[in-house]
């Protein structure tokens, strides 16, 4: 346990909890919402969005239109591959002003920008995912269009444990292995849960740093709630000469007592009047 | 026709309980699972019969050969994934490892269409039918509702094919004739009329029976379930559309690659040029919306559109 705290460790570990109480609203509100990995995910995206290792500048401000096109884009990419924990995406962006926090509400609403799976078009997100297994491959994909054209851009992809069983993930490290994508970052959502069960019972991943060292990647492990673990990591990951892999270690569910390490919880219609409360008042500790 | 609420059910529950029941009888029934097993109803099957219930993880390319794998050393195997998966990921595997080899393979997928609601586009599948239909030796089925699903797993379960059957997310209005038994390659007049024949698969036939508009109180529609999309009861749907002379066909996926294309051609093989409007998702993707109806109308495949089509078609 690392006992100092830097300013900037206490502001996220801050807004970790405010925006964990825009999940639950939004868990209330919603028609449906996959919350168990969106919580355990949450402070992975806080981290690669608000902790300044990365260029996240050009598409903040709500008055400029967002710049998609790839040649005139300066900021870093980010690439959510498990699109159903779009949620966490959503509340960081909101946060960051890319859109309105209003919007938050309207989630997955017939006509709101916000889909129930990560959309493109949503401002600042690259692309559009639902289907597991793909985005590690489309990350790979700009990264090594950045490296053919000399950009110093870096491509961070957040993939989730379960994910992992699909093959394609496993022919993306080749690939990212034999291009060195270096500028590669795959931050790993081990929250050890999926739909039907544990990792380990529906189809176990056994020491998935090993499989990664196996496959020429570079490898850390962190406690993805730790944020001077994380961001430590992530400044250590921009000097790798290979792809690197940050398996974090988190928890399904993270926060909420009655939703921790219960699958059940991986996808809910709408939070009960009574959940919503323990919900609410389980952050506000937390907050004080 | 009634204002009455409709009774909702579940195409899935009634899958997983049917499948349940036939699998005590039938030592031979494996499942193949990608971790959808409690959306897909099958957690007592998983329980009750822990060495016939094959878990893969989220892994459908590779479950799909092992389900073949298992079908050729004899089980009758259900594969059972939501249709933006299976057949969308698994396509090339079902086409060499099920259908090449004509494999005992069930592919049973849930969450197809725009019904799909909250979801948005990619797990609306809406192009499903199009992959499958095209596969020599597939036989494929989308039962309209829960009664109806019952009874087409009943009868695939005892047959030695590849076939595709096509469920849904939310439970939808029962309407199938219980006392009518499901058979490959038949379609059922639901209701005969003489005017317009409506035909379609799927939950959406349910909007053929909810038009209330006055205008239209005189019209004699015949109302068509084509569950058998292939093989496809051409005898039925020809004897109908020569004595209408007027045809809608209405369904929850792609125009291009759904029925409605499969009956355009049933229709000109057989020098037959009826008027024609095929409602269905018009070469766009889907959304998220709370409510599927809102998103019906929006792609103009709801009870509004079905009212002006019909005005058209006898104009
Ligand atoms: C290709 C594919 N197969 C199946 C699904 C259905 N599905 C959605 S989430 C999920 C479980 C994923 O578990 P994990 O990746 O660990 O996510 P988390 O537990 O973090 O929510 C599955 C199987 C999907 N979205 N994509």
């Amino acid at each position: 346990m690392n006992l100092f705290f830097s300013p900037q460790t206490k502001k996220l570990q801050k807004l970790s909890w405010q925006l964990r109480q825009d999940l639950i609203d939004m868990s209330y509100y919603a028609g449906h919402i996959h919350i168990g990995g969106s919580l355990s995910a949450l402070d992975l995206i806080l981290s690669v969005y608000l902790s300044d290792i990365f260029n996240f500048s050009q598409n903040k401000r709500m008055r400029s239109p967002p710049v998609v096109d790839a040649s005139k884009r300066t900021d870093d990419n980010f690439i959510l591959s498990p699109g159903h924990t779009c949620p966490a995406l959503y509340v960081v962006l909101a946060y960051l002003k890319y859109f309105s926090k209003v919007e938050l509400k309207n989630y997955n609403k017939m006509g709101s920008i916000l889909q129930g799976h990560v959309s493109k078009d949503v401002p600042g997100v690259l692309y559009s995912s639902g289907s597991l297994g793909q985005g590690l491959s489309f990350a790979s994909g700009l990264a090594l269009a950045d490296k053919l054209d000399k950009k110093s851009r870096y491509t961070i992809c957040l993939t989730s444990d379960g994910e992992h069983q699909e093959g394609q993930i496993w022919e993306a490290l080749m690939f990212a292995n034999k291009y060195k994508l270096n500028k590669l970052i795959n931050i790993v959502d081990c929250n050890k849960y999926q739909i039907n069960g544990s990792t380990q019972d529906i189809m176990p991943l056994d020491d998935l740093a090993a499989k990664y060292i196996h496959f020429g990647w570079t490898v850390k492990e962190v406690n993805g709630h730790d944020f001077n673990q994380i961001t430590k990591m992530l400044k250590l990951a921009k000097q790798s000469d290979r792809p690197v892999c940050i398996i974090a270690h988190t928890t399904f569910g993270k926060g909420i007592s009655f939703m921790q390490y219960d699958y059940n919880f991986h996808s809910l219609d709408r939070l009960t009047d009574f959940q919503y409360k323990k919900a609410q008042k389980e952050i506000k500790n937390h907050l004080k | 026709m009634s204002n009455k609420k409709p009774t909702l059910s579940s195409t899935r529950q009634a899958f997983g309980d049917t499948l349940n029941l036939m699998a005590s009888k039938n030592k031979n029934i494996f499942v193949v699972s990608v971790d959808l097993k409690s959306s897909l109803k099958l957690s007592k099957f998983a329980k009750k019969y822990p060495n016939r219930f094959i878990e893969c993880g989220v892994a459908e390319q590779n479950a799909t050969a092992i389900a073949a794998g298992l079908a050729k050393s004899g089980k009758t195997v259900f594969l059972c994934s939501y249709s933006s998966f299976s057949p969308a990921i698994n396509w090339a595997v079902i086409k060499q490892s099920i259908c090449y080899n004509n494999c005992n393979v069930k592919i049973i997928s849930a969450h197809s269409g725009l019904l799909t609601s909250a979801y948005g586009a990619t797990h609306q599948m809406l192009e499903d039918i199009a992959l499958v239909r095209v596969l020599p030796n597939m036989e494929v089925f989308s039962p309209c509702d829960a009664i109806e699903t019952k009874k087409i797993i009943s009868v695939v379960a005892n047959s030695k094919t590849p076939a595709y059957v096509r469920l849904v997310r939310p439970d939808t209005p029962l309407f199938f004739d219980k006392k009518l038994s499901f058979t490959i390659g038949k379609s059922h007049v639901l209701k005969k009329g003489k005017d317009i024949t409506i035909l379609g698969h799927g939950p959406i036939l349910h909007s053929a029976f909810q038009i209330h508009n006055q205008s239209l109180a005189k019209l004699s529609l015949e109302i068509i379930n084509c569950s058998s999309i292939k093989p496809l009861d051409s005898k039925t749907i020809l004897k109908s559309v020569k004595k209408t002379g007027r045809l809608i066909v209405i369904e929850d996926h792609q125009k291009i690659g759904g029925l409605g294309e499969a009956i355009a051609h049933l229709l000109l093989e057989n020098n037959l040029s009826p008027k024609f409007i095929h409602l269905a998702v018009d070469n766009q993707f889907g959304q998220s919306a709370r409510h599927c109806q809102e998103l019906y109308d929006y792609y103009n495949i709801g009870i509004k559109a079905l009212t002006s089509a019909i005005k058209k078609i006898i104009s």
